[in-house]
């Protein structure tokens, strides 16, 4: 296993072992309307994290701590909570349970360990009542980021988000893009899958690049230059052709898109990152090196274990060995801590 | 690894001698006019052509093209629409470029074959008819591929069999959208039927694209990016499904959506499947060697980095040079020059696989 002490650990998940931990934070209204209504948090975010590929993430920070930070030796580490990823499409709803687990988040593991850095987490379905949450908590030190789902029901990109991407970048929050999202959204073009295999792939194949296709193409950063963006459980082996093909039709039909002022590939460059899991990268080190410079992976990329989900054999190791020492550090600390504003 | 699909010898049969095959193009868009299609519609079909038309937009009208209305400039015939008029594409691409075998992709059925059952299957069959008459019996050069009823297996099978003894229809036409995945039982019959005829299946980008997941593109630039990702939805849902395990000599060809993602999508499924194998217990081996003798590519749209080493290099990461074809896309905007089309970093021996050695292999050309 990869030696981790110093490093940063760009993705990690926590979750509350159910609502009873969220219900503290909640006012009378959202009390009353959880008990009655029967609200629950599903262990698995209903088939999104299946038994089979993960036991349920830590729940609170001793666990974490016995788990995770001190056996590894972490320097720091970026918590995820998507417990909010699995809800019902009330809005008002939606916005009371996001606002609970900020609470919690700060209250229960960020001062409770300095180690420890979250992504805040907004509504999807009302862009406004995201807006006032970061304005209510993104100040808080211990907030890096904005968690947003990769699977939605508009890209992210779009005219109707930008209010949004002002208010991230405004508060010094990086766009954290998460594999997953709402459920009972088909993945694919023609529908639902069958497999787990196949929804799971969909995350890092298909959808998450459909959001980085629709963040650069829409001008999100021209529009807000100062926006960062980081690409969490979405894979990064994928990126190289993604960009060939972006940048080509790009040349040929620029005109749809005139408020682009430099080629696709360039936004991506300036503006993204990627973490390491899952990594999906070949077994053979010349094919490892080849990709390696084709990704720019010693700036692009940050180091998560993503725990304690597991993804498989992605040969990882062999992408740091080729990357050397100067690029594996950077990896491993370097990039998070100038993205995130820790020591590094 | 053999890689000749031993029961897939195609179309060669027209030939009264074997000829050296120098250019194969693999993706010739022809389009009958509307009047071509209800002359070739029995009633009630033709009325209800003439009076409701079809459902299923035509990609452009949700994603302009933005210039030329995504044709070649020089591609419209003189009261027709690109690709209707057979003499103004033999003299464009077959004579121009020197082609030896065309193989044309009619695009209507992927509306048409999701209209209701036998109204699909009366419009596919028109299709299928007017390529027979106008283009295929006017030049021994060209190959079809049969447009079907889709969402009607029956009828769809009953289209193919209908022409599994007319050599010069060399492959079965499906889209990357369509009501459900490309890979799900509801569609076996079909692959059954292609299977049976010794034909490959071609999958084209478009058809009933509903763009889930992350959501719509706002434009043409996003979309037509996305169109390698539709594909992997096609290729992984085949893999996941089983397809190939029913079906060993099935071949399915990846037509308009790119090479390059193959490799990366290749090291995220082996990495899946080591974790999650028991989810797709029917797999005997890894998904990526299943995709490597199952799966054809042809170039249109490659892609081009700034170095075009790293696309040999990407090529070579897909294990699949020897699956790769030449297509022009003729004539669609983006129409690709076969003189052009590959970067001098491509090595001569793999350029003449691409240009024609693959393609002859796999329709049997030239043999």
């Amino acid at each position: 296993m990869t030696d981790l002490r110093g490093a940063i650990d760009c993705d990690v998940h926590c979750a509350p072992a159910s609502m009873a931990a969220l219900v503290p934070y909640m006012d009378d209204y959202w009390r009353d309307y959880v008990e009655n209504a029967g609200m629950y948090l599903s262990p698995t975010l209903t088939g999104t994290y299946p038994e089979a590929v993960s036991p349920p993430p830590p729940a609170d920070v001793d666990a974490l701590r016995e788990q995770v930070l001190d056996p590894w030796g972490l320097r720091a580490a970026v918590l995820t909570c998507v417990s909010a990823f699995d809800t019902s499409r009330n809005p008002y709803y939606e916005t009371a349970l996001c606002k609970a687990i900020n609470d919690w988040l700060r209250a229960e593991w960020l001062e409770r360990d300095e180690r420890l850095r979250a992504s805040m987490v907004v509504p999807t379905l009302d862009p406004d009542a995201a807006i006032a949450e970061i304005e209510r908590v993104g100040g808080h030190p211990g907030f890096v980021a904005v968690l947003l789902p990769v699977r939605s029901d508009a890209r992210w990109g779009g005219r109707r988000f930008h209010p949004l991407h002002e208010a991230i970048a405004g508060h010094d929050l990086v766009l954290a893009l998460h594999a997953w999202g709402r459920i009972g959204t088909a993945p694919t073009t023609s529908g639902s899958t069958h497999t787990y295999f196949e929804d799971y792939l969909a995350n890092s194949q298909s959808i998450a690049q459909g959001q980085v296709m629709s963040l650069v193409a829409e001008g999100v950063f021209e529009r807000v230059p100062s926006l960062r963006v980081a690409l969490l459980e979405c894979g990064f082996s994928w990126v190289p052709p993604m960009l060939w093909r972006f940048d080509k039709d790009w040349k040929a039909v620029w005109r749809e898109v005139p408020w682009l002022k430099a080629k696709p590939s360039e936004y991506v460059q300036r503006h993204f990152h990627a973490t390491t899991a899952p990594a999906q990268l070949p077994a053979d080190r010349d094919q490892a090196a080849q990709l390696a410079e084709m990704l720019g992976a010693g700036e692009f990329l940050l180091f998560a274990s993503d725990h304690p989900h597991r993804h498989g054999d992605g040969n990882l190791e062999t992408l740091l060995e080729v990357l050397g020492d100067t690029g594996r550090d950077a990896v491993m600390h370097g990039n998070a801590a100038a993205l995130y504003g820790l020591a590094a | 690894m053999s890689s000749t699909p031993s029961t897939q010898t195609g179309a060669a049969t027209t030939d009264a001698a074997p000829r050296e095959v120098k250019l194969v193009d693999a993706d010739i868009h022809p389009a009958p006019l509307p009047s071509y299609i209800a002359a070739r519609l029995d009633e009630p079909w033709r009325s209800r052509f003439e009076r409701y038309g079809v459902r299923v937009p035509n990609p452009p009208q949700i994603y302009p093209r933005v210039r030329n209305a995504g044709y070649r400039v020089d591609s419209w015939p003189e009261g027709g629409f690109p690709g209707s008029d057979f003499e103004l594409m033999r003299a464009q691409l077959l004579e121009e470029h020197g082609v030896d075998y065309g193989i044309l992709i009619p695009l209507h059925g992927h509306s048409y074959g999701m209209e209701s059952a036998e109204f699909a299957a009366a419009l596919c069959h028109a299709v299928n008819e007017w390529v027979r008459e106008e283009m295929l019996d006017r030049d021994e050069r060209l190959r079809s591929s049969i447009n079907i009823a889709l969402e009607t297996p029956e009828l769809a099978v009953a289209e193919i069999e209908r022409y599994a003894d007319d050599p010069r229809f060399v492959q079965v036409l499906l889209p990357t959208g369509a009501e459900a995945p490309l890979g799900s039982r509801r569609y076996w019959p079909i692959y059954e039927a292609a299977a049976h005829a010794g034909l490959p299946l071609i999958a084209h980008t478009g058809g009933l694209e509903q763009y889930r997941g992350a959501g719509w593109p706002s434009y043409y630039l996003e979309a037509h990016v996305f169109y390698a990702n539709a594909m992997v939805a096609l290729a992984t849902s085949f893999i996941a499904e089983g397809v190939f395990q029913r079906f060993p000599a099935l071949q399915v060809v990846l037509v308009e959506a790119g090479i390059s993602w193959a490799g990366p999508l290749m090291w995220s499924m082996d990495a899946a499947w080591s974790a999650m194998r028991d989810d797709v217990a029917h797999l005997d081996r890894k998904p990526s060697e299943i995709f490597r003798d199952h799966f054809w590519f042809t170039t249109q749209p490659i892609e081009e980095p700034d170095d075009p080493a790293q696309l040999v290099a990407a090529l070579e990461f897909t294990g699949m040079t020897h699956r790769i074809m030449f297509a022009s896309d003729y004539p669609h905007w983006d129409f690709d020059s076969p003189a052009m089309v590959l970067p001098r970093a491509v090595p001569k021996d793999l350029r003449a696989k691409i240009m024609a050695g693959n393609a002859c292999r796999l329709y049997g050309f030239g043999s």
